[in-house]
Formats: structure tokens, sequence, C-alpha cells
């Protein structure tokens, strides 16, 4: 079902320029704006045009703002009410606000957009909301929050069944509501997806409906490469689905990572699958070095060989076709690890990258931003535009570098990106070959994408490894230091051994505070207290701090335990003495001193 | 003037003097500056004296024990690496080093042969793992990597693990590498009605493999093998490789049971070892190179690499996923009473997926938490050495009322963790408790430990939090 959304490659272009200005990660706010954290549907009873425009657009697999800021446009005219969902950034409003000020009217392209959308959906109209199945489906009479929902007149929610919601019970959180924040297309599809809880799963979060947009995509576009290759006797065509074909393999791990991240903690994971994203990341990272290694290799031999390539025609139709499939997906993970989860930063970092000042000013920064992005994009340099319009973001997430950066979109983005870099290689150097012909185009092409794939993959493949080895942040580390020292003051401790923590990721971020720590500790309590409540004021103190301890308390003098709390010299009671000691030694040099004065 | 004059003859008669003096040494003088202390502060030096303590504004914080931990232990560099390698160690880099150039001779001679670009890559990830190894044992000579810091809190050694699942990544990338390279050439040649390609015809079509004529000896895989051979034998290096790559594999070592099998045992150089032996025996015995049977090698390298390769990624990504499933696999009645109580009927949804669905259900539809443990209590024989069997034989124990949470997870090849949260019944004085502690933890080590003598040695670290009802 989803297949059918796979759009005619002639209206890619246009939709994607429309929609690059997504990286900016700001929200504009006009002079009258409300930023209502409300949950109350009230200032967001009026409906826009564009909001459904940019609804339609989202469900073209770039709907980027499910985490995001709901940002309700509703604006009559002038006035657009920003109801921020909690942090979040996302981004993909900016442009709508651009077409925005434009007119309220069918613009060009967005009407380009939500034609096709009729058509190839079969969609009812999106200017008139009210179809029947978003009204018979609201059971829980939700409140609504997001843009998706407020959008639309007095529309509740379709709220998916008990089954699924319960899955998502750490994420029901008063401030954002994944349930809530979902394109229009997502909505439509969820009553159906519902009979299949598989399905359901994947499409009620965000990530793995992203991932299973792009992936369906992917698929049903391998289809029909290898039909037409067959029937064409295409020998580009066929082996370009064979690589669609790997594509999806590797989606589908980022797609069963991301739904498995959410998986409750069970006997055999006592901490959840919140590192299981980590570890796709990982995996995805090693591949692409080991994919560009390989090309390296092969272009290295290609230019030794002086292979000619063959059928330019061909490949210069296959590379755009997969080329565009490709921006396709970028665009739908493109700006998600930075956007990801800024824990109410978003909003201060916004202002700061934006004059807010009257709305045309704005307008016009957009339109900037919207021009530049565009401009890269067609110079195959995607990584330039990226880190230009995060360069606030990025700041920002350096000061507080644990907001969870999800490493699986990461890595699939990444690999969406190399994939899109490899055809647009494909074209230039087709298009070079034709003109120059030179046998050398194409593989130094690829070399130079193979460089700029394994340098881009190295710092996932960096993070990720730190974070499997359970590596604890150097700022976090100085806290962790400031408050174990803290705990031989407590009252009735006698020392401690063996701490070990470790972050908690079992809720993976969503609205875990962050850097909270699990651990494990031993703790010597002196004689005479009681080992309840050294338990409970030690634990209690850690708690105070964001730890969760595993506590054992043992009694000073007792020398049973693994962690040799009381048996080696150099911990508990025996520390004492060493700094005696080292006390004695000071005080004598110091003596010594002073009688040589 | 007088004093001038005085001057010059003390000089000439200081070593008269000098010898009327009865001490024996000699007169020095320092040439290192002596320092004035014109100027400068002079007063009680002694910030402890008892004058200095009455104008000392700002008091010292009191004395802390100075931390269990350090906060982070130097991570070596290169250079110190370099340097810290004893002989052995540089002896096995040396060899990885002529490994790899085998390997890379491998890779460049096949030519146009599939089979023999599948075999290079074999020994590719042969060196690879024999790399991790070297890498593993010249780490394991710093304290970074054994030690915990706040840092690494359980030190380095997990990278082994990451380094083992970045191998079996590889893995299953080269057998898709393979793959999608074999089913290219054989797309190509189906497409290929007319060979009216005259630079193409060299790259495939029939003739158009690599040509070792037969009754010789072809000598890259020649290479392989002999290089191979080194590797297990000369630097029992498969050993080690095996330790890193822990998988079970049941075919083959029922195929080579015991010290028999050997080195054969181990997948990855009976892989290797067996397509380079096929690859050498083919042209001496005259079979004739078609290139069917090239694809047809290449494409059985390829599905195993792959099969291998997820394997292990699986067996590693569930180390690094925290999780501990050694035992895990046996043990049919899984229960999921020790997660906490509101996820109880969740997980046991989720962690049913190796085995025994049905028992699972019926223990989760029988609502039980409570009355299904107790009936199992004191699990013993069967499955001996499941997390739940243990967690029900603590629970057995008799100053135990119960174990209200238990957390065993694996840190890596050598480290186990057992985070236990127990409720005692009530009475337990300190010895009680002591001696209760010691023998929970020794029954874990003896229950999971995985014992001495197969092979690898896992420790656990067990922490066992009591609380008692009020």
């Amino acid at each position: 079902m989803a297949s059918s959304y796979a759009l005619p490659s002639s209206a890619i272009p246009q939709h994607f320029h429309q929609h690059s200005a997504e990286h900016l990660h700001s929200h504009s706010h006009s002079p009258s704006h409300s930023h209502s954290h409300s949950h109350s549907p009230s200032p967001l009873s009026s409906l826009s045009p564009s909001r459904k425009r940019r609804d339609s657009r989202a469900a073209t697999g770039s709907h980027s703002h499910s985490h995001g800021h709901g940002h309700s446009h509703s604006r009559n005219q002038s006035s657009h009410s920003h109801s921020h969902s909690h942090e979040h950034t996302t981004s993909s409003h900016v442009h709508n606000e651009e077409h925005h000020e434009h007119n309220h009217a069918a613009h060009e392209s967005n009407s380009n957009i939500s034609v096709l959308h009729q058509s190839r959906l079969s969609l009812p109209p999106p200017l008139a909301p009210s179809s029947h199945w978003r009204t018979d489906s609201t059971p829980g009479g939700k409140p609504l929050v997001t843009p998706t929902d407020g959008s639309f007149d007095e529309i509740h929610k379709y709220e998916p069944p008990a089954a699924a919601s319960g899955l998502h019970t750490h994420h029901e959180h008063s401030h954002h509501d994944h349930s809530t924040e979902r394109s229009r297309f997502t909505n439509m599809l969820l009553p159906y997806t519902s009979k299949w809880p598989l399905i359901h799963t994947v499409m009620t979060e965000k990530d793995s409906r992203r991932i299973f947009y792009f992936m369906s995509l992917n698929l049903s576009f391998m289809f029909v490469q290898a039909f037409y290759g067959y029937v064409t006797d295409s020998l580009g065509l066929l082996s370009d689905s064979i690589h669609m074909f790997f594509d999806c393999v590797a989606l589908a791990v980022g797609l069963l990572a991301a739904v498995a991240s959410k998986w409750p903690p069970s006997e055999r994971f006592p901490y959840g699958f919140g590192k299981i994203e980590t570890l796709s990341g990982f995996g995805n990272g090693v591949f692409l070095i080991l994919i560009s290694v390989e090309i390296m290799f092969e272009a290295v031999e290609r230019v030794i060989e002086g292979r000619e390539t063959q059928r330019l025609g061909e490949l210069f139709m296959v590379s755009t076709m997969g080329l565009l499939v490709n921006l396709v997906g970028m665009m739908a993970f493109g700006h998600h690890h930075h956007g990801g989860h800024d824990h109410g930063h978003s909003h201060g970092h916004s202002h700061d990258g934006h004059s807010h000042g009257p709305a045309k000013e704005h307008n016009h920064d957009h339109c900037d931003s919207h021009n530049h992005d565009h401009d890269h994009d067609h110079n195959h340099d995607h990584d330039h535009p990226h880190d230009h319009d995060h360069h606030i973001e990025k700041k920002h997430d350096h000061s507080h570098a644990h907001s969870h950066d999800n490493e699986n979109m990461h890595g699939i983005y990444l690999h969406v990106l190399a994939d899109t870099l490899g055809s647009a290689a494909v074209i230039v150097s087709t298009v070079l070959t034709h003109f120059w012909p030179w046998s050398g185009w194409d593989p130094l092409a690829s070399f130079l994408i193979a460089v700029l794939i394994l340098l881009s993959s190295l710092p996932l493949v960096k993070s990720s490894a730190r974070r499997l080895l359970l590596t604890i942040p150097a700022e976090i580390e100085y806290n962790l230091r400031e408050t174990l020292s803290g705990i031989s003051g407590l009252r009735g401790v006698a020392g401690y051994a063996v701490p070990k923590f470790w972050i908690d990721d079992r809720n993976a971020g969503e609205d875990a505070p962050p850097n909270k720590l699990l651990g494990v500790m031993h703790v010597v309590a002196v004689r005479g207290a009681d080992m309840e409540d050294v338990r409970d004021r030690v634990r209690n103190y850690l708690l105070g701090y964001g730890i969760d301890v595993t506590l054992q308390v043992e009694r000073e003098g007792d020398t049973s335990c693994w962690c040799g709390v009381g048996r080696s010299p150099l911990s508990g009671g025996g520390l004492v003495f060493v700094y005696m000691m080292v006390g004695l030694v000071y005080l004598d040099t110091w003596l010594f001193v002073l009688q040589r004065e | 003037m007088a004093s001038e004059d005085d001057n010059p003859q003390g000089d000439s008669s200081h070593a008269p003097a000098s010898a009327k003096n009865p001490f024996n040494f000699q007169t020095q003088f320092m040439d290192a500056p002596v320092k004035s202390n014109i100027g400068q502060r002079r007063g009680h030096r002694y910030k402890h004296s008892s004058i200095s303590a009455q104008h000392q504004f700002f008091q010292e914080p009191p004395p802390r024990p100075p931390p269990v931990l350090p906060a982070s232990l130097p991570i070596p560099t290169l250079k110190e690496a370099w340097g810290s390698m004893d002989r052995d160690q540089r002896a096995r880099l040396y060899w990885c080093c002529c490994h790899a150039a085998v390997a890379i001779y491998v890779f460049f001679s096949a030519e146009n042969s599939l089979a023999m670009t599948a075999l290079s890559h074999l020994v590719f990830f042969d060196v690879g793992s024999a790399a991790v190894c070297v890498a593993v044992d010249v780490l394991g000579n710093f304290e970074v990597w054994r030690r915990s810091s706040i840092r690494h809190p359980f030190g380095l050694q997990r990278a082994e693990v990451l380094a083992g699942f970045a191998m079996s990544v590889f893995l299953v990338f080269g057998g898709f590498d393979l793959i999608s390279h074999n089913l290219k050439h054989v797309l190509e040649t189906v497409g290929e009605h007319s060979p009216h390609h005259p630079p193409s015809s060299h790259s495939h079509g029939a003739g158009g493999t690599r040509q070792v004529s037969p009754g010789t000896v072809d000598f890259a895989s020649l290479a392989a093998v002999v290089s191979t051979l080194i590797s297990a034998y000369g630097l029992r290096n498969h050993n080690r490789i095996r330790r890193v790559m822990r998988v079970p594999l049941p075919y083959l070592s029922s195929l080579f049971p015991g010290d028999a099998g050997g080195i054969l045992a181990n997948p990855f150089h009976f892989l290797t070892l067996f397509f380079a032996f096929l690859m050498l025996l083919l042209p001496l015995v005259s079979v004739p190179y078609f290139v069917w049977l090239d694809r047809v090698i290449c494409a059985a390298i390829a599905g195993s690499m792959f099969v291998l390769g997820t394997r292990l990624a699986i067996a590693q990504g569930l180390m690094l996923l925290m999780s501990y499933s050694g035992g895990g696999a046996q043990d049919g009645t899984k229960q999921s009473q020790q997660t906490v109580a509101g996820n109880g009927s969740a997980a046991s949804s989720n962690n049913n997926n190796n085995n025994n669905n049905n028992n699972n259900n019926k223990s989760t539809a029988g609502g039980g938490l409570g009355p299904k443990k107790t009936d199992n209590g004191g699990g013993s024989g069967g499955d001996n050495g499941s997390v739940s069997a243990v967690v029900r034989e603590i629970e057995a124990e008799p100053q135990v009322a119960r174990v209200d949470e238990a957390q065993f997870w694996q840190v890596h090849y050598g480290l186990a963790m057992a985070n236990l949260k127990v409720c005692l019944v009530r009475g337990c004085d300190d010895g009680a408790l002591s001696t209760l502690r010691t023998r929970l933890t020794r029954v874990v080590q003896n229950r999971l430990g995985e014992g001495y003598g197969r092979g690898g040695y896992l420790r656990w670290e067990v922490t066992v939090q009591t609380s008692t009802d009020k």
C-alpha cells in the first residue's frame, strides 16, 4: 500500500527544491505569535490551506516534523501560532511558511504536489478535510497538539488501538505525544494497518515509519527497474536493481533496529534495546567504510586497466532515476540526526539563528536558505549544506552532547547519501565522458565519492563505538567524580568500591532526562550503622544526581566479597593508612627543609 | 688601600690557612644561586602552626580520601603500544603483515576468477581477525584495558567484542559483495548474446576466466593454504580467533569432534583451507575449469561467509546490547518473573524469540509471576545454566523472600555482571548476610561461569542489594 505513493520522477525535483530548507531547524515567529505549550486544540482550530499542503507533502516520505515542534500554523492571514510540543526541532515548517507568505491560495509548486497527491494516492482532496475516516476514528478524543491535527477543524485524532499504544507507554508524555504527530498520509493508512500489528507498530513510530516508507519506495522502484530491465534487456537496469535490493536489506536492518529499540526490557535484555540503534548505526558505518574502500580499490584497478564505460545513455538514465529516488530518501532522513532531540533547547537556538523580526524579513531569510540548499543539492555536495545550516545547532549539541543522537537514522542517512552521491557521480562522469572522452572520469569520480563517504562515516563509527563501549562522556565523568567523592562523606559510609556506571538508554532518549546513569557499587558501612539506612542514604544521594544504582552494602571488616573492599590495602580503610603515610613523608620533608634554613 | 693589599694576600695565603684547619674538608663556594630572602615575606611557613591558624581566613575543606577509581587511564598511543610489545607479539604482528601481503597477492592474482576473489576475501578476513588478536594482545599490556575507571567502567576490553562485530560485518559485506558480483556476471553473460563489445570480451565470456593450465600448481591458492596453516599452527592464532569469534557451530564441531578436529573445528580456517585446497586440486587433477564451477565456488563461499557473518554478528551484537545469552539458548522454560512487574507480560512476549513459544505463553497466560515460579523452585538438572534457573535457585534459599530484580548481562568475553535486588526474610544479621552473599555469588558463578574447561572462563561480578520487608 505504501508503495503506491511512488512519485513520478518529473515531480521530484520541484518537490525537492521546495523543501530543501528543511535543514534550517528554525521556526519563524510572526509578531503575533502565540507560543502555546497548550494541548488544547483551541488555538489550533483555524485551518489554512497551506497546512494541508504541507501534510500532503509530508506524505511523500519527507515527513520530518513528527517529533518536532508541532508548529501549527493556524494562520488567518497574519497570525500563526506555534504550539511547541516541546523540544525536538524539526524543520520542515519553515518552508511551509515561506509559501505562506506568498499567498494562501494554491501556490504553484504546492498545488503541484497536492494534485499529484490526489492523483497518486487517491486521497480526499486536501481542501476538504472532513473525510469520514477521520471523524469516526476518534475513540479517545484525545486533545490534539500538533499541526497535523490542529490544522483540521475540530477533528480529533485517530488514536491507535490499545495494543499499539501499550507499546509506547513511556512516550505518553504530557509534552509531546508521538501518536499525534503524523502526516495525513499516515493517518489515512493507519486504520488499515491496524489489522496487522507488526506493520502498525512500524507505522506508529516516526523513525520506523520513515524508514518503512522509504524502503517501500525503494522496493517498488527495484521491482519496476527489474521488470523494465528484463523487458528491455538492459543490463544497467538489472544490476541497479540488485543494488537497490541490497539497499533495501540495509534499510530493513535499520527498520528492525528502529522497531526493536522500543521493546521493553526483558529477562534476557535487562537494559532494553536502547543500544540496538547504536549497533545498527555502527554496522552501517562499518559497512560504508568497507564499501568505500572497495570502491577505491576498484577505481584504482579500472584506471590501471583503462576500461571504458559503455552504454552511456543507459547508464545515465538509470543513475538519474536512482538519484531521484535517493533524493527522496535524503529528504526523509536528512536532518534527523541533528534535529533529533534537543531537549528544550532548540527553541532558544532557533531564536539565535534567525532574527524574528517582521514577517517580511523572515520571508527573505527563508528564501535565502532555500536557494542555498538548492544549489548545493545539485552540486553533489550534500554534506556541505547540512553542516552549514546546522552550525548553530551543532554548537548547541555540543553543549550538551548527550541528547540522544540517533545513530541508526544517521547511519541510514549516510547510506542513502552514499547512494545519492554514487549516482550523481555516475551522472557527472557520463556527461564528462560524453563530452571529453577519457576513461578516467568514472574511476576518478567514484574515488572522490568513496573518500567522501569514508570521511563522513568515520565520525559515526567513532561515536557509536564509544557508546557501545559504555564510555562515559567527559562532562558526565566530571560530575560523576564529584558525586562519587561526596559519597564517603555520607553518614555511616566507610568507603566504597567497584563503582561502575553506564548510561541508561532504556527509553532511548525520547523523554528521558538526559544523562541518566545506571550503575553498580559496593559500599562499606561503618560498624554500628544500620545497613538499610546506609543503603537508602547512598541510593537517595545518587538518585538525586540521576544515578540509579544497585547497591551492595557490606559491613566494615567483611572481606568476603569479590570486590575486595576490605582486603586490599588500597581501598576502604586501608586508604586512610596510605594517606597518613603520605602525609608523614610530606611532613618529614618540611621538617627537613625547615632545618636547612 | 691597605685592605686592597690585604685581599690578594689573603687569597694567596688561602692554602696555608686551610692547611691549618683542623677539619679536612675544603671550603666550597656554591655556584648555584643562593636565594636571597630580601624582599620576601618572612614568617611562618608552616601553615599548621598555631600562629598561622589564627589568620587563616579560608579553612581548607576537610580532607577526602582519594577516589577509589582513577578518572581515566591514559589510552596508549601507537608509539607506546609499539614500545610495549614483547617479542612474541611482534612476531605475530609481522606475520599479520605477511599474511596481509598474501591476501593482497591472492586478490590481485584473481584477475577474473570469481572464486579466487572470494577466496581472497576469506584470507582477508583471516588477516583481519589475526590483526584483531594482535591488537587485543598488545592492548592487554596496558592498564586501561583491564582496569576500570570512571571513564571506561569496564576497561577497554569491550572493544574486543566490538572489533569482532566489525569483522562479522566485514563477512556479511563480503558475502553481499560477492553475491552481487556473481549476479552481475551472470547477467552480463546472459545479456551478451553477441560479443559485440571488444573491450569486455576479455573480462567475461566462456574463455575469459583465469587460466591455470591443468596439471600445474596454482600459486595463489597454494599461498593461501600455506599462510593459513602457518597462522593456525605456527602461531596458534586459530585458538584465539575462535575464542574471539565464540559462536556455537554444532555441525562443524560434531563433524570434527574434540581436539582431533583442531583447526578444522574453527569455521574460518576450515573455510579458507577447504576452498583453497579445492582450488589447488582442481587444476592438478585436470578438471577443466568451467565458468559455472567458478561461479558455484564463489556462491558457496559467499553463502558461507554470509551465514557465518550473520551468526557472528548476532552473537556479538547481543553482547553489545548488554544481554546475557550464554545458557539461554538451551533452556525451555523461560519466565520473566524477575523483570519489573509492569513489564512482565510484554517482556515475555519478546524474549521468546529462540524457542518454546508455547511454554512461554502458557506461563504468562497462567497469570503467573507468583505461583508458577514456586512450583519450579529449585530448578536443577535439565535447565542448568539458564538465567531463570539461577534465579529460581536463588529464590529457593531459605533467607531469600523473593527476588525483586535480576539483571544478568555480559560485558565482554571474560566478564559478566549479575545485579540482584533481593528481599530477605526478617532477622538476618551481618554474618548471615555475608554468607548469603557469598553463596549467591557462588551459585551464579558455578551455574553460569561456563567453566574453565571449555576454553573461555567467564567471571561473574555479583552485586546483591538486600532489603527487608517492613
